[in-house]
């Protein structure tokens, strides 16, 4: 039994280890079942890409569309009492894109998660609410998209809280083939006007991260769950599928906004770990439609038309995704 | 342990509500976490003074541009002014400890700040770079573990901090706490704010009265289970100083925060290796300035008897266990220690 000086040491070497890891950009971590197990996955994720490799070198054989290789994933990890692990947001491994046509997909439930909701969100000096307009752009997105063959949901159609983990199972309840995230951004300087998506992956980007920090707030997930599921997306062919919407979205967004916001800024498509993101199961991206800290969006954003502009972008940005989808369908069979 | 004789150590417990810090001098202080500046010239004429912090900023409020720099445990993101009014915060603190910060007698600085359990790295870096020119050496721990080190509460201890920003657990086995020992839950001290603002004014919708007012009553009259006294307050309701009644309001504005505690308390319980659960339940620890609602430890307590039987105290000082747990720590790393983590 380690008396209680013991003890102590123990527990300082670990602070110490552990403030250093966050200096260098690793954190401290004990070899546990759970260690174990995750290696045993990514063990098994590893073959399933082998696997995957192996059939598509013999579809490229018979002069099929070809699968690219993933990225070897490394499972080698020092067995030490103190384990340094990569931080969450290092990248483990890079997959390449995968040929759509190897995976037949098509949209048929889309859900859409206002942001926010109770609590405002980001707020301008006019008191304009992010949960207000999030709100109003998903609902005039819903009834854009009735006359489509998909059927729309929202994650919330009135203003109340709730938490992200419960967005990521109602989407993830629902069977969702598409997950739309809307928000509002608030930057500094308050000049800024800027169009953003994002889809989830690593960033280096501090500025990426402080948004994803604060977007993440409602969130009643613990940082190692975010670790854990960040660490199985790698392998995930739905983050190619998160890009590849949220290209056609940022694209479509900007082409219809910058005519009534000549101002605006195309700040492309991003990765961020977003948690609405990170838990859900099929591609996922979000949207930051505006800024409110910009007094002139602020103004754009009060007029009906121009939200209807972003719900009608948004629309058309999700059916020309599902045609893509479709198109790629046919090209596989 | 090693005693660090030159150079002086504090622990810090910086919170979205409260701050406290102790020093290795002998000095413990709290102060409200707010900071603000005066508006104009007229506004420094009057309150004499370039920056206010605590309860005089709090006081002087409609003179100030008044921040709250702290959100949910840790550095507000992504302003500047938040950034200084934090960076005011702490060398408020230090000089209220005694210690001299500019000349040449300077002190050198260790400081051990408790952060919520799972602060993101990002967060925990920002606080950090804060620190430069403020200390010259600087450990973050998460809050529970600095509580649990300072009872001395190291092995089979379940620590529950439950601030204003953030409800952070930490089960304590023997070990340094990993992720999966720990949990930071947003269901706090303000929570039971917000609730108990859209109760009353739900009730009384034409009653008037500020986030301040309510933390007032908060601190004063905050309890779960069955009241012992009516919670009486005086509003202005159309101009009239007006006495309503807010007992039913209190008591489902302190309870609200009960489920998501005893939930995630539960699920750290099952955790633990079976043949310790049983200790760990009959020592659980609530520290924090929420824990002072009266009746939080008894209904803990009934809580725990579902899994089995068990036990919650509240410690002794509760405002100062963060801080005083950090200033432990911070006296027992050895100067090598401090040398890796300076500024």
């Amino acid at each position: 039994m380690a008396t209680l000086d013991e003890t102590k040491a123990r527990l300082l070497r670990g602070a110490v280890q552990d403030n250093i890891g966050v200096v260098q950009g690793v954190r401290v971590k004990r070899v546990t079942r759970q260690t174990r197990r995750l290696k045993f996955w990514l063990s098994g994720s590893l073959v399933t890409v082998a696997l995957v490799y192996l059939t598509v070198a013999a579809d490229m054989v018979r002069g099929r569309a070809p699968l690219q290789s993933a990225a070897p994933v490394n499972v080698a990890t020092p067995i030490v009492n103190v384990e340094l692990t990569p931080e969450w947001d290092a990248p483990l491994s890079h997959p390449r894109p995968i040929d759509r046509s190897a995976i037949p997909l098509s949209v048929k439930t889309i859900v859409i998660d206002p942001g926010h909701g109770g609590e405002p969100g980001a707020t301008s000096e006019s008191g304009l609410t992010e949960k207000e307009i999030t709100l109003d752009v998903a609902l005039r997105l819903r009834r854009l998209l009735k006359e489509e063959p998909f059927e729309v949901l929202l994650t919330r159609d009135t203003d109340h809280r709730l938490s992200l983990d419960k967005r990521v199972s109602f989407a993830n309840e629902n069977k969702a083939d598409l997950f739309l995230s809307i928000h509002v951004n608030s930057m500094e300087p308050h000049t800024i006007r800027a169009l953003e998506t994002y889809y989830v992956g690593p960033t280096d980007d501090p500025t990426t991260l402080k948004l994803a920090s604060r977007e993440n707030k409602e969130s009643e997930y613990s940082l190692s769950d975010y670790k854990k599921i960040l660490e199985k997306i790698y392998v995930d062919a739905r983050r190619d599928e998160s890009r590849a919407l949220a290209k056609t979205i940022q694209s479509q967004l900007f082409h219809s906004l910058k005519t009534a916001n000549p101002e605006l800024e195309n700040r492309g498509v991003r990765t961020a770990p977003f948690v609405v993101l990170i838990g859900t199961q099929m591609p996922a991206i979000l949207v930051e439609i505006a800024c409110l800290s910009n007094d002139d969006e602020v103004d754009l954003l009060t007029k009906p038309d121009y939200r209807e502009n972003i719900a009608l972008a948004l629309a058309q940005g999700i059916r020309r995704y599902a045609h893509s989808l479709t198109l790629a369908e046919r090209k596989g069979s | 342990m090693e005693e660090s004789n030159e150079a002086l150590c504090v622990g810090i417990d910086l919170g979205t509500s409260r701050s406290s810090i102790s020093a290795s001098t002998g000095e413990r202080h709290v102060v409200d976490s707010y900071v603000g500046w005066p508006v104009d010239m007229v506004a420094r004429k009057l309150v004499k003074k370039s920056v206010l912090i605590g309860r005089e900023a709090l006081d002087n409020r409609p003179m100030l541009d008044l921040r709250r720099p702290l959100e949910r445990g840790i550095m507000k993101e992504g302003s500047d002014k938040d950034q200084e009014a934090v960076q005011e915060l702490l060398r408020h603190l230090i000089s209220l400890a005694g210690i001299k910060q500019k000349g040449k007698n300077k002190s050198r600085v260790r400081a051990v700040v408790g952060v919520p359990a799972e602060a993101f790295r990002v967060s925990r870096q920002n606080l950090r770079n804060t620190m430069d020119g403020i200390a010259d050496s600087v450990m973050l721990v998460s809050e529970p573990f600095a509580v649990a080190y300072g009872l001395e509460a190291l092995l089979h201890a379940l620590v529950i901090d439950i601030g204003a920003g953030t409800a952070d657990f930490c089960v304590m086995q023997g070990r340094y706490p990993t992720e999966d020992d720990q949990k930071t839950l947003s269901s706090a001290g303000d929570s039971v704010d917000e609730q108990l603002d859209k109760l009353v004014r739900e009730r009384h919708p034409d009653a008037q009265f500020s986030v301040h007012m309510l933390r007032e009553w908060k601190e004063k009259w905050s309890f779960v289970g069955e009241p012992k006294d009516r919670v009486m307050v005086t509003v202005p309701i159309k101009g009239k100083a007006t006495e309503i009644d807010i007992t039913q309001e209190m008591r489902s504005a302190c309870e609200s925060i009960l489920p998501p505690i005893c939930e995630t308390m539960t699920t750290l319980l099952t955790k633990v290796e079976p043949e310790f659960q049983d200790k760990v339940r009959n020592n659980v620890v609530l520290a924090g300035g929420t824990s002072l609602i009266s009746g939080l430890a008894d209904a803990v307590t009934k809580a725990l008897n579902d899994l089995g039987g068990g036990r919650a105290t509240v410690v002794t000082d509760p405002v100062f266990a963060g801080s005083d747990g950090s200033l432990a720590i911070a006296r027992d790393a050895s100067s090598s220690d401090w040398e890796r983590l300076s500024l």
